[in-house]
C-alpha cells in the first residue's frame, strides 16, 4: 500500500541546508515519530513528502516508484497541519468534504463518507458550525476528519498537539493512537516532545540539524541512545551527565568507580534520575531544590560532579534542603560515553535484548 | 499606584485649566478647522446658493430662481444621454478592468516569483505614477489616426490592416473606457496583491494536498479571502470613477460633439466652456450629494473601533 | 441511506503504482506550460504600457527631423529583449551565485557594446533644445517652415520653479496643519471628538473634484483666482483629510508609555508631542511629504481650472500646451520634454514606494 522511502535527499533553501543527505525506509502501516528540535529539519521532511516542497536532490519512493515531481494533489495523502488549516469560511461538513470534490464521487456516497469520518473522531455533531466557533480540540479532530475522508495512504501529522491544553493532549495521544491501530495506515508524526514521541510511535526517527542522528524504537532510544544527544533529548527528567575517567579497567566519576572494560580516556556516564536512590554511599552532595511532582519528587543535588537530578517516588519529602546525602546507583543501569566522540560505548545492561 | 492623570492632577493642582485647553485646541486643531471649512463646506453651501440663481458668464446675479432646477429635470434634452454615458462608462470600467482585470493582475503577479511579480507590478503601477499630462499625450501619440501612430503601425505591419483606424471618432468611449482603465486596474492590483500575501501559506498547502488544482485553489482559498477587499474596491472606484473627468477632458475634452461627456464633465463644461456656472451648480449638487452618500457608505469598511480609540491620557 | 462507509484503508479509484510515472510526467509538463502561458500572458498584457513609455524615451533622444520614428524603438527593444532573455537564462544555468554574477556581468558588458553599435550613433541631446532656449518654438517652426505659433512659452526653467514652489508650499503647510491636528485627533479627549472623526473618514473619501464650480466662484469671490496662492491653499485644504488619516495611524501607534513617563518628566503635552512623539512618527511625516509634493507637482485640472491668464506656468500646463503647440511639427521636443516632467516624479514615486503598501491598506477591515 504505502512503504515509503527517502533515498539521499537532500533539501535546500537558497544556500541553506535544510535536510541533508537523507536516507529512510519507513515499512506500510508503520506509526513513526519524526522526532527532533526545532529547526532540524522533520517538518520539511513532512512536507517534501506532501508534496508541497520538491527535493533538491534525492528521491522520494511510494512502493518502490519514484514521486518527487508528482504534484500534491494526486498523491492521496492526508495531513494535519499544526494550525489545523481549516478553510475559514466553510462549514465542517463542508470542510471534511473538500478533499471528495476532487475524486468524482456521486455526493450521497460524499455525503456518507464524511458522516463516518465525522463519526470517527467524534465530531458528528458540529457539522454546521464554522471553524471560528470551534474550541482547539474541536478543529484538530476536524482537520483529522478532513485528512482520513480520502481514505489516504499516507497520514502526515505536523505538531498536531502542541496547540492542546495538557488533559487534551493525553485524550488525543490515546485517539490518534488507536485510530491508527484500527485503520492501518502508515502514519508519521512530527513532535519536538519525546513524551509524545514515545507513546505514540511504533519507531522513532531522531533527527538534528537536517540528519538523522537514530532511528529506533522507543526502547531503543531509551536504552541504546546512540550519541549523547539523543540521551539527553529522549526522556523525562533529562539524563544526567557526568564527566568521568576510564583507566584500569573501571569507571571513576566523583568517588564511584565501577568495572568497565574499555579504552581508558575520558568518559561521559549517563544516570538517568529515575534509577538513582539516595544510598548510604555513592556520589556525595547536598540536596539544593526540589521540585514535588505529584506522585514523585525531583531534586536537584549539588555534588563535587555537577549539579545531579534524582526522582525518588512517592509523594513525602523525606529529604530536605541543604541536607547531605549520598546518591548510589547501578553500574548496570548507567550508559558510558566517549566524551570526545559523544557516542555510546557501553549500553545499560538492565535492558530487554534487542 | 496612581494613574498618570492623578498624578498630574496633583502635580498642577487641576487637569488642566479651561484656558489652556482651549489654547490647544486651538493651536492643533485650529488651522485644520478653519481650511477644512474654508473649503468643503462652505463650497457646498455656495454650490447649493449658487444652483438657485441664473449665474452666468457675467458673474453677477441678477435673481433667485429655481429655473436650473426645472431645466435639470424637464429642459435638458442632451442630459438623459450623458447619464446614460456615465453608467456605462463606470460600469464598465469598474467591471473590465478595476475590479476584474485588477484581480487577474494580482493572481497572475503573485505566481511568479517575487523579483518577475514586481517587475510586472511595477509596470502596471507606470500610468498611475506618471502625471495626468503626460499619461493622455502617450495615449495620443498610440491612437494617432495617421500611419505614426503606434496601434496603426501594429495593426498595419503585424495584423495586415490596409488603412489606418481613427480611434478618436469610430470608438470614443472605449477609448476613454480603457485609457482610464489601466489606471484604475493598478489600484486593485496593489490592495489585492497585499490581500493575497496575508493568506495563510498553510491554507493553500492544504488545498493542494486535498486535491485543489491551481484553479480550484483560486476558487476555493483565494476568492473567499477577498471578498471584503473586492467590495472595498468596488465601491471606492465606483466613487472616483464618477466625480473624475481629468483623463477624458484631457483625451477627448469630451467630443466628439458631447459623445464622451461624462456627468462630472459636462458640469465642468457648463461651468466653464459656456459660463452657465447657475446651471453648473445644479447638476454638481447631486454629484456632491452622492459622493456624500457613498462615502459614508465606506464607513463600514473601517474598523470604527480602532479608530475612535479613547486617549489614555486626560490631562493638558 | 447507503451503507455506512468504512475505513479499510484501501479505494480502487486511487492510483495504482503503475501510474505513478504518468502522474510524474503530466505534472512536469503542467508546470512548464503554466509557467509559459502565465510569461505570456502578462508580457502581452503589459507591452501596451512598456512600448509607448519606451518610445518616449527613445524618440526624445534620437529623432532628428521631429518625425515619430520607430526605428531606434525596435532597435534599443530588440537589444533589451535579447539582455533580458540572456539575464534570464544565466540565472536558471547557473550552478553557483559567483557563476551567475559573471554571466550578469558579461551579459550586460555585451549588450552595452551592441547598444552603443546599434543604436549610438543615433542618439543626441538636440531634442532638449527647450531646457536652454525659452523661445524654442519658433525655432522649431522655422526649421519646419511653418509660421509662427500663437502661444508664447516662457523658460522652461520658471515652470519648473512654479511646479516647485507649488508643490513644496503645499507640502510645508500640509505638514505643519496635518501632524497637529492628527495628534489632537489621537491624543485628546474633548466632545466633539467622535463626530470629528467620523467626519474625517466621510472627508478622506471625499470627491473633491464635485466641488471645483463652487470653489471657483469662492476663489473669484476673495479675490484669490488667478494666483498661486489660490491653487496652495485648494490643493492645500483638499490633501489635508488624507495626510491626517494617515498621520493619526501613525500616531495612534506610539505607545502610551513614550508620552506618560514625558509628562512625568515634567514636559507640559505640547512639549511632549514637540520633542517625544513626533520623532517617533517620522515615517509618517516623510511619507504624506512626498505623496503630497508628488500630488503637487502633478496637478493639473486645478492649476488649469484656477489659473486663467498664463502668467504664471506651471510644468503641468508647459507640457500640455508644449503639446498642443508643437506636437505636429517636432515630436522630438515634445518627448524631450515629456522625459524631464516624468523623471521627477518617478523618482518621487520610487522613493516613496516603502511606505505605498503600509499606507493603503492601514485601518481597513477584513
Amino acid at each position: 500500500m504505502a512503504r515509503v522511502e527517502f533515498h539521499n535527499v537532500v533539501k535546500r533553501f537558497g544556500d541553506v541546508e535544510a535536510i541533508r543527505d537523507m536516507n529512510l525506509t519507513i515499512e506500510d502501516g508503520e506509526f513513526v515519530a519524526l522526532l527532533g528540535p526545532s529547526g532540524c529539519g522533520k517538518s520539511t521532511s513532512l512536507f517534501m513528502l506532501a508534496g508541497i516542497y520538491l527535493p533538491s536532490s534525492g528521491e522520494l519512493l511510494f512502493d518502490d516508484r519514484v514521486v518527487n515531481e508528482v504534484e500534491a494533489k494526486d498523491r492521496n495523502i492526508g495531513i494535519v497541519f499544526q494550525s489545523y488549516a481549516l478553510y475559514p469560511h466553510m462549514t465542517v461538513r463542508d470542510n471534511v468534504l473538500f478533499p471528495l470534490r476532487f475524486k468524482r464521487i456521486p455526493r450521497e456516497e460524499a455525503l456518507g463518507r464524511v458522516r463516518a469520518a465525522a463519526d470517527l473522531v467524534q465530531v458528528e455533531e458540529l457539522l454546521d458550525r464554522r471553524p471560528s466557533e470551534l474550541s482547539g480540540g474541536q478543529q484538530q479532530r476536524v482537520a483529522l476528519a478532513r485528512a482520513l475522508v480520502k481514505e489516504p495512504q499516507l497520514l502526515l501529522l505536523d505538531e498536531p498537539l502542541s496547540n492542546l491544553d495538557a488533559t487534551l493532549r493525553l485524550t488525543m495521544r490515546t485517539e490518534i493512537k488507536s485510530l491508527q491501530k484500527k485503520l492501518r495506515v502508515t502514519t508519521i508524526l512530527v513532535t519536538h516532545d519525546q513524551v509524545e514521541a514515545t507513546t505514540m510511535a511504533d519507531r522513532i526517527i531522531c533527527m538534528r540539524g537536517g540528519r538523522i542522528e537514530q532511528i529506533g524504537t522507543p526502547d531503543d532510544l531509551y536504552h541504546r541512545p546512540d550519541s549523547l544527544f539523543i540521551a539527553g533529548f529522549i526522556g523525562s527528567p533529562p539524563i544526567n551527565l557526568i564527566r568521568g575517567q576510564a583507566r584500569d579497567g573501571a569507571v571513576h566519576v566523583g568517588p564511584v568507580a565501577f568495572p568497565f572494560e574499555g579504552l581508558p580516556g575520558a568518559v561521559t556516564v549517563g544516570l538517568r534520575p529515575e534509577h538513582l536512590k539516595f544510598a548510604v554511599s555513592g556520589l556525595k552532595g547536598r540536596i539544593g531544590q526540589m521540585e514535588p511532582m505529584g506522585r514523585e519528587i525531583l531534586y536537584v543535588v549539588e555534588t563535587d560532579v555537577g549539579y545531579v537530578r534524582v526522582l525518588e517516588h512517592g509523594s513525602l519529602a523525606v529529604h530536605a534542603a541543604g541536607e547531605p546525602v549520598n546518591i548510589g546507583f547501578s553500574p548496570d543501569e548507567s550508559l558510558v560515553f566517549e566524551t570526545a566522540s559523544e557516542r555510546l560505548i557501553a549500553a545499560a545492561r538492565v535492558c530487554p535484548p534487542a | 499606584m496612581a494613574s498618570i492623570n492623578e498624578l498630574m492632577t496633583e502635580r498642577r493642582g487641576h487637569a488642566g485649566s479651561a484656558v489652556r485647553r482651549r489654547t490647544n485646541f486651538g493651536i492643533f486643531l485650529g488651522p485644520a478647522i478653519a481650511l477644512t471649512v474654508l473649503f468643503f463646506v462652505i463650497p457646498v453651501i455656495i454650490d447649493i446658493a449658487v444652483s438657485f440663481t441664473d449665474l452666468d458668464r457675467t458673474l453677477r446675479v441678477s435673481k433667485f430662481t429655481t429655473e436650473q432646477y426645472q431645466k435639470v429635470f424637464q429642459g435638458d434634452r442632451r442630459l438623459p444621454q450623458v447619464i446614460g454615458l456615465t453608467f456605462i462608462y463606470v460600469f464598465s470600467t469598474l467591471a473590465i478592468f478595476n475590479v476584474t482585470f485588477g484581480l487577474v493582475l494580482a493572481l497572475t503577479t503573485t505566481s511568479l516569483n517575487d523579483m518577475s511579480g514586481g517587475f510586472f507590478r511595477g509596470v502596471w503601477l507606470l500610468p498611475r505614477m506618471s502625471p495626468s499630462v503626460l499619461y493622455i499625450l502617450l495615449w495620443l501619440w498610440v491612437v494617432n489616426p495617421s500611419d505614426v501612430g503606434l496601434l496603426n503601425q501594429f495593426l498595419i505591419q503585424v495584423l495586415g490592416l490596409t488603412k489606418p483606424l481613427d480611434l478618436m471618432t469610430t470608438a470614443p468611449v472605449a477609448l476613454v473606457i480603457i485609457a482610464n482603465g489601466f489606471i484604475g486596474a493598478s489600484m486593485g492590483m496593489i490592495i489585492f496583491t497585499a490581500a493575497i500575501r496575508g493568506i495563510p501559506e498553510h491554507l493553500l498547502h492544504a488545498a493542494e494536498v486535498d486535491g485543489a488544482g491551481t484553479l480550484a485553489k483560486i476558487r476555493f482559498v483565494t476568492l473567499p479571502a477577498l471578498r471584503w477587499p473586492i467590495s472595498f474596491v468596488t465601491i471606492y472606484q465606483t466613487l472616483s470613477l464618477l466625480v473624475s473627468f481629468e483623463y477624458i477632458l484631457l483625451l477627448t475634452k469630451g467630443g466628439p460633439f458631447y459623445d464622451t461627456t461624462v456627468y462630472a464633465l459636462y458640469v465642468y463644461r457648463h461651468a466653464f466652456a459656456s459660463g452657465q456656472y447657475g446651471y453648473g451648480a445644479a447638476l454638481a449638487l447631486f454629484l456632491i450629494v452622492i459622493g456624500i452618500a457613498v462615502a459614508l457608505l465606506g464607513w463600514r469598511f473601517f474598523d470604527l473601533g480602532r479608530l475612535l480609540q479613547r486617549p489614555r491620557i486626560e490631562v493638558h | 441511506m447507503a451503507a455506512p462507509a468504512t475505513f479499510t484503508g484501501i479505494d480502487t479509484r486511487l492510483a495504482t503504482p503503475a501510474d505513478w510515472d504518468r502522474l510524474a510526467a503530466r505534472a512536469r509538463s503542467l508546470r512548464r506550460a503554466k509557467a509559459v502561458a502565465l510569461y505570456a500572458f502578462l508580457i502581452a498584457v503589459s507591452l501596451p504600457i512598456i512600448l509607448p513609455y519606451f518610445w518616449l524615451l527613445t524618440i526624445a533622444f534620437s529623432t532628428k527631423t521631429g518625425v515619430a520614428d520607430t526605428l531606434v524603438l525596435w532597435r534599443s527593444l530588440a537589444v533589451l529583449a535579447l539582455a533580458v532573455i540572456a539575464f534570464w537564462l544565466a540565472a536558471m544555468l547557473a550552478q553557483t551565485r559567483r557563476q551567475m554574477w559573471v554571466g550578469v556581468t558579461a551579459i550586460a558588458l555585451a549588450a552595452t557594446i551592441v547598444f552603443a553599435r546599434l543604436v549610438g550613433p543615433d542618439l543626441h541631446l538636440r531634442n532638449f533644445i527647450f531646457l536652454v532656449e525659452p523661445d524654442f518654438a519658433s525655432i522649431v517652426r522655422s526649421r519646419a517652415g511653418e509660421v509662427r505659433g500663437a502661444v508664447q512659452f516662457p523658460s522652461v526653467w520658471r515652470a519648473f520653479g512654479n511646479s516647485t514652489l507649488i508643490a513644496g508650499a503645499q507640502t510645508v503647510i500640509v505638514l505643519t496643519v496635518a501632524p497637529l491636528a492628527a495628534y489632537y485627533l489621537s491624543r485628546f479627549q474633548f466632545p466633539a471628538r467622535a463626530a470629528m472623526l467620523r467626519s474625517l473618514l466621510v472627508l478622506h473619501a471625499f470627491p473633491v473634484l464635485t466641488l471645483i464650480v463652487p470653489m471657483f466662484l469662492m476663489l473669484y469671490w476673495i479675490g484669490l483666482l488667478d494666483t498661486l496662492a489660490g491653487v496652495i491653499l485648494v490643493l492645500v485644504a483638499f490633501e489635508l483629510p488624507f495626510a491626517i488619516f494617515i498621520m493619526k495611524g501613525f500616531f495612534d501607534a506610539v505607545p502610551w508609555d513614550i508620552e506618560m513617563s514625558a509628562l512625568t518628566d515634567g514636559a507640559s503635552r505640547r512639549q511632549a508631542f514637540l520633542r517625544v512623539v513626533l520623532p517617533q512618527v517620522r515615517n509618517g511625516l516623510l511619507a504624506i511629504a512626498v505623496f503630497t509634493f508628488i500630488r503637487g507637482w502633478e496637478e493639473y485640472i486645478f492649476v488649469f481650472t484656477f489659473l486663467i491668464r498664463n502668467t504664471n506656468w506651471t510644468m503641468s500646463l508647459y507640457m500640455y500646451y508644449v503639446r498642443d503647440d508643437v506636437m505636429g511639427v517636432d515630436y522630438g521636443v515634445v518627448s524631450a520634454v515629456g522625459v524631464f516632467y516624468l523623471v521627477p516624479s518617478l523618482i518621487l514615486y520610487l522613493a516613496a514606494q516603502r511606505y505605498l503598501m503600509q499606507m493603503s491598506i492601514g485601518g481597513v477591515k477584513g
